[in-house]
């Protein structure tokens, strides 16, 4: 360690992120793209301050630098006025955190595998306007000391695989259905062979074929059969932001809530540090990027609202322990209050049940993003799903919109589905992108849809 | 351009020739370079509070190789010798596993030396500019948390060299600033709103009458008590320009290569003919603030305007897009956009509307592949007879994007200016409140 970091309050961290992204349209590779970022950056905290330095690492003299710039950062905002620091809780951990993947595939492999695809597509469903195949990969390798003794390697590696079918419905007019398989580590650690893939792609096809019919929503409150996917949004959009501290400081309205009801008593809620059931989460996280060992933190307990993720500094404010939710995505950019594996925990009914249960309402199976409020207003694309009417399925319904208040969502919540399903494949947005996973079973609720 | 810079341009110039002179080496048939380095100094600001002063310097190095047919592009952010001799091998490897695709391509014959804007940062600037939004904010809305606030200078220094004898450099510096808050008042929240932009200069101007800042902390005060509509109904948007860029984005996308080689745009059959209002025209302006002036695939841009009161005059395809497509080449930027001034007053824009909202910003999923939306307004306020009423909570309009850009009943004479766009309000007619 340097004599600076010594010194002072500082965190140091290396920082190497690798990604691979191709996209097959229709058999043209439209992008075929590697990249590999490295760099070092450094962050102080001095008289109640925060300073932040980075550079491309070079194999110099480049990690005293930034440390020299981050504190020089810190000391320099000081001419906003002298302030009392709030001392943040000590936190330490050293360790190194491994893992067991399989050989990532080659160039030609995925192009093998690309190639395949479109052909079995081409073969099996000629009619289709177009078809994409999306694949990539992320591997973030990071090293961090800090000045109180921290020395920790983490990782994070995660894959995904999406296809998309494109089609016409009765008007000529272009309809999609997508999907996505997701999961840790390389391109070779997840299942996207056509083996794997078929029956997904002959499910989304019977589901584009529908949407060549489909109605409009009726637009307003509705009772509505949430597939997992959706779940898993609904937590992290809609209360997982809102249980983030810096945003329950910045007067989010859950600041107020804690230890009253949230949600059904059918509903917990936890975002995973790095174990669910056992086994390793999808994006686990052992130590954070301030160099907190990482633990859960139960947001919703039986409906009720517990806890908050939180960094150092919000902990210190908040007069509560840190959870090791500081995390920052890129080597330039500074921890920030983030979730890691975000999950409502499994119920007890079938997904039979609960659509057996509807009399009017909608299967929601499908949602391309979402954004959630301080309020907990949150709002999430639909682009797949059914009316349900007298307990069975109906006509597919075209893209819609679903939204609500997600307290007032969740107290509704009459059923809670017995199978999870995780997924990582997106970007969660707040300043920087960070990698997530969400997870949940099936929900039965009443929310808002978009629609005339 | 100072000695200093020149030096720097020097060594990007050296970097790129020698990445550009080693693909030839290793048997690329075409290629193309890009070096970039990027300085930023950013003062940000958490809860109300000066917050944190980051500096940070990164470099990305941009390789694409074009073997028999086939593409692969590298990044890396290494320029030594090995690191790039490394990133090489790897292309070339990546290469030759690739399909051949006889639209590949890289530029050729372009030359361009762009230098603009600020290339030093002034850091006491920055922290004055944000005090200034502090002390606004604290005494003329002290309900408005600024849960984040930043501003910031960035230097960008690029070259790009191609086979073909394209050679582009840029050395680009601007200033941005932007807030992002709500307004709480005991245990109520309004929703939460953000705004921000780029500029030449930070000085001559308070910040917060930059970018729609004091319209957007105004409007978070009058947002913490809401109204539902409360019923269906068909009626009107006055979108702001902050909620025009949501259309606009869409927009764009439907003239872009993924759509276009999918044949899934909804506009592929209609060059030439009108697909916006007369009162809409679109038109670039790359020469602003932060925005690049060459494309990715290393053309220098030029004017160009894609909607000629309401006329589509051309799509956008890359190279890549315009070979696949046979449709005319038309490089654009990411960025860089301008919707012409209309000829009606704000006033005179809402007092039209009987029946609808003022909308600032639409949350929703990704619109349909037709177009279909729908999606919750918000930080939005009621409109009856023309008067602006209450702000709104749980409200929302459906429609289709394409078909509001043709219901554009009236464009204001006022714009904002973000600098990667300057658009005005529109006003909407036809959308389905729930």
């Amino acid at each position: 360690m340097t004599t600076i970091a010594r010194q002072h309050e500082l965190e140091t961290r290396e920082h190497e992120l690798r990604k691979t992204r191709m996209l097959m349209v229709d058999g043209n590779l439209t992008q075929n793209l590697r990249t590999l970022e490295r760099g070092v950056s450094a962050r102080a905290y001095v008289g109640g301050y925060w300073g932040f330095g980075s550079e491309p690492l070079a194999g110099g003299a480049e990690r005293e630098r930034v440390q020299r710039q981050a504190l020089a950062n810190a000391q320099a905002m000081a001419r906003f006025g002298t302030r009392s620091p709030r001392p943040l809780p000590p936190v330490r951990h050293v360790g190194r955190q491994q893992h067991q993947g399989r050989a990532p595939l080659t160039a030609a492999e995925c192009n093998e595998r690309l190639a395949e695809l479109q052909a079995w597509c081409r073969r099996h469903y000629p009619a289709l306007r177009s078809t994409r195949f999306l694949i990539g990969d992320e591997h973030h390798g990071k090293s961090l000391t800090t000045s109180l003794g921290g020395d920790s390697f983490a990782r994070i590696d995660r894959a995904a695989c999406a296809f998309t079918l494109v089609g016409e419905d009765t008007t000529g007019a272009p309809i999609e259905v997508d999907e996505w398989v997701s999961g840790s580590g390389t391109l070779a650690d997840i299942d996207w062979s056509l083996d794997a893939l078929a029956p997904k792609l002959e499910r989304a096809h019977e589901h584009l074929q529908a949407k060549r019919h489909a109605v409009g929503a009726r637009g307003g409150l509705q009772t509505v059969v949430l597939a997992a996917p959706l779940a898993g949004m609904l937590a992290h959009e809609a209360m997982g932001h809102p249980c983030e501290a810096d945003a329950v400081i910045g007067g989010a309205v859950t600041a107020s809530l804690v230890g009253q009801p949230v949600a059904s008593e059918l509903v917990s809620m936890v975002d995973f540090a790095h174990t669910f059931e056992g086994r390793p989460t999808l994006i686990p996280v052992e130590v954070d990027d301030e160099g907190t060992p990482a633990r859960d933190v139960p947001m919703i307990e039986r409906g009720i609202l517990t806890s908050f993720m939180h960094s150092r500094e919000t902990a210190a404010r908040m007069g509560q322990a840190p959870t090791g939710n500081a995390r920052a995505y890129n080597p330039h950019d500074e921890p920030l209050v983030r979730m890691r594996n975000t999950a409502i925990l499994p119920g007890s009914s079938t997904m039979e049940d609960m659509i057996a249960g509807v009399d009017e309402g909608y299967l929601l199976l499908k949602t391309g993003n979402g954004q959630a409020d301080a309020t907990t207003e949150f709002t999430f694309g639909v682009t797949l799903a059914y009316e349900i009417r007298g307990g069975k399925l109906g006509r597919a319904v075209r893209n819609t919109t679903l939204s609500g208040s997600a307290i007032k969502v969740l107290k509704t919540v009459d059923a809670v589905g017995d199978a999870m399903h995780w997924e990582c494949a997106g970007y969660c947005g707040k300043k920087q992108p960070m990698v997530v996973s969400m997870g949940g079973p099936a929900l039965r609720a009443r929310a808002h849809l978009g629609g005339e | 351009m100072s000695a200093v810079s020149a030096g720097a341009a020097n060594d990007l110039w050296a970097s790129a020739e020698q990445a550009l002179a080693m693909m030839r080496r290793q048997g690329f048939e075409h290629a193309q370079v890009s070096v970039n380095r990027h300085h930023r100094h950013e003062v940000c600001v958490a809860h109300n509070e000066a917050s944190l002063l980051r500096s940070t310097q990164s470099n990305k190095l941009q390789l694409t190789g074009l073997l028999d047919g086939r593409r692969a592009d590298i990044e890396g952010s290494e320029l030594d010798a090995d690191s790039l001799r490394a990133l090489v091998q790897s292309l070339w490897s990546n290469v030759a596993a690739a399909p051949q695709d006889a639209a590949n391509a890289v530029s050729s014959a372009q030359s361009a030396q762009v230098t603009r804007g600020p290339q030093q940062a002034d850091t006491a600037a920055l922290a004055d500019a944000m005090r200034e939004l502090l002390d606004w904010r604290a005494q003329h809305t002290p309900s408005v948390m600024l849960e984040e606030a930043l501003a910031g200078h960035t230097q960008v220094r690029s070259c790009t060299l191609t086979s073909g004898a394209s050679a582009l450099h840029c050395a680009l510096g601007w200033y941005d600033a932007g807030a992002f808050g709500m307004a709480r008042e005991g245990a109520r929240s309004s929703s939460f709103n953000f705004c921000g932009g780029n500029a030449d200069s930070l000085a001559g101007e308070p910040l917060v009458q930059r970018f729609g800042l004091e319209d957007m902390l105004r409007a978070l005060t009058r947002s913490v008590h809401t109204e539902a509509v409360g019923e269906r109904f068909t009626g009107a948007v006055v979108l702001t320009p902050s909620a025009v860029g949501s259309l606009l984005g869409w927009f764009l996308g439907q003239l872009s290569d993924s759509v276009l080689i999918a044949g899934s745009s909804v506009y592929r059959e209609s060059l030439g003919q009108r697909v916006a209002s007369p009162l809409v025209t679109l038109r670039s302006r790359f020469d602003a603030p932060g925005v690049a002036p060459f494309s990715a695939d290393a053309f220098a841009l030029e004017p160009v305007t894609l909607l000629d009161r309401g006329t589509l005059t051309c799509f956008t395809p890359s190279l890549y897009g315009s070979r696949k497509t046979g449709l005319a080449h038309v490089p654009v930027g990411a960025e860089g956009w301008d919707i012409a001034a209309g000829d009606t007053p704000l006033d005179a824009l809402i007092a039209g509307v009987s029946r609808g909202a003022l909308v600032d910003r639409l949350s929703m999923g990704r619109p349909s592949a037709n177009g279909d939306f729908s999606g919750v307004i918000k930080n939005s306020f009621a409109i009856r007879d023309g008067g602006i009423g209450p702000a709104l909570s749980e409200t929302m309009i459906a429609g289709n994007v394409a078909q509001m850009l043709r219901d554009v009943s009236a464009v204001s004479v006022p714009r904002i200016d973000a600098g990667a766009w300057v658009l005005p309000w529109l006003r909407v007619e036809g959308l389905h409140f729930s």
